[in-house]
């Protein structure tokens, strides 16, 4: 999902930095609040931020012939919300713009949009419309974290698609092209990706299932069921 | 008590079943060279604006690792930090729930 350096022109990668800036700037509001209300909630964070670092930084060639990287935000989008997660993903994605030549500087707005905002945000509406549901918290859990891995790609695209519009066609024909590279490649890594952060968050719900009643992420009657009888 | 495994059962059938599809899709296409799909978007977005992929210049100078061998080495970095976290927290609540348990 990572667009290179030099691959957006200049008007468009300042865009997209200056919405990512306030994005960033509330995370780190949030972050600073939640963990001055509550020390325990930091190993929480390090787990989830912990599978952000892991997840992306693997490679995975998938069936159309091309690699790409899962994502990892669905996790941390569940427990601390969106822009908290867009503040790992900035870490990370300055990591790697800086020593991998994976994305870039003038892009890394822009990657931290669809990574980082975009991802975790839609996979946190989805946790929302789940959560007080009856769907099984395992479950609610693989589907935040496959859309929030998968909207990533269709935002990368949409974002490319926005700066080279086809001369027939325009943005949306631009936006299909984009697609097909990045999306479809995308989706076996998107279930992949959605199976692997539910049973962590069942080893979560296992170890730990205080600290995920104390900051309400599920009702606790969820949590009780689901660390009482594991499926 | 075997219910209390089906997520891992399912995530290694998963990741089983994802490397299968691989092994059988890349032995159908054998030229395929997996590129990141990072490298294909860039040479669709060359396609699209009729650049050449050789006249993006980076807006901001960008140090590049000088070989594969050293940007596989700094991935697995990345990674060997996200592991230690993550083992280190886990770690610490198994030790607070073993401690809980002799008290309570």
């Amino acid at each position: 999902m990572h667009i290179m350096e030099g691959f957006l022109p200049l008007p468009w990668a300042a865009f997209w930095w200056a919405v990512a800036l306030p994005c960033l700037g509330f995370g780190i509001y949030q972050l600073k609040r939640i963990l001055s209300a509550d020390r325990e909630a930091l190993p929480l964070l390090g787990v989830t931020g912990g599978f952000i670092f892991i997840l992306s930084s693997l490679k995975l060639p998938s069936v159309t012939g091309s690699c790409s990287h899962p994502t990892g935000t669905g996790l941390s989008a569940i427990c601390f919300g969106p822009f908290i997660t867009s503040v790992i993903c900035a870490i990370v994605l300055l990591f790697q713009s800086l020593f991998l030549a994976h994305g870039g500087l003038s892009t890394l707005g822009a990657n931290i949009i669809s990574m980082g905002v975009a991802g975790p945000v839609a996979g946190w509406v989805v946790y929302r419309i789940l959560r007080d549901t009856r769907v099984h918290v395992y479950l609610t859990v693989f589907c935040v974290c496959a859309i929030a891995d998968l909207v990533t790609y269709v935002v990368t695209s949409f974002e490319l698609a926005l700066a080279y519009p086809a001369a027939v066609g325009g943005v949306a024909s631009s936006f299909v092209s984009f697609l097909g590279i990045f999306a479809i490649t995308q989706v076996p890594l998107a279930i992949v990706e959605g199976i692997v952060l539910a049973l962590v968050f069942k080893y979560i719900v296992t170890l730990k299932p205080e600290i995920l009643i104390r900051l309400r992420v599920f009702p606790e009657e969820k949590i009780r069921a689901a660390a009482g009888d594991a499926p | 008590m075997k219910k209390g495994y089906l997520l891992e059962i399912l995530a290694i059938a998963a990741i089983i079943g994802f490397c299968a599809i691989f092994l059988y899709s890349s032995s159908l296409a054998g030229e395929a060279e997996f590129a990141g799909s990072d490298t294909v978007g860039s040479e669709r977005v060359s396609e699209l604006s009729g650049i050449p992929l050789e006249e993006f210049h980076p807006i901001i100078p960008q140090w590049e690792p000088p070989s594969g061998e050293v940007e596989s080495g700094l991935f697995a970095l990345q990674a060997a930090v996200g592991g230690i976290i993550v083992g280190w927290v886990f770690g610490y609540w198994k030790g607070q729930a073993k401690v809980k348990n002799h008290e309570g």
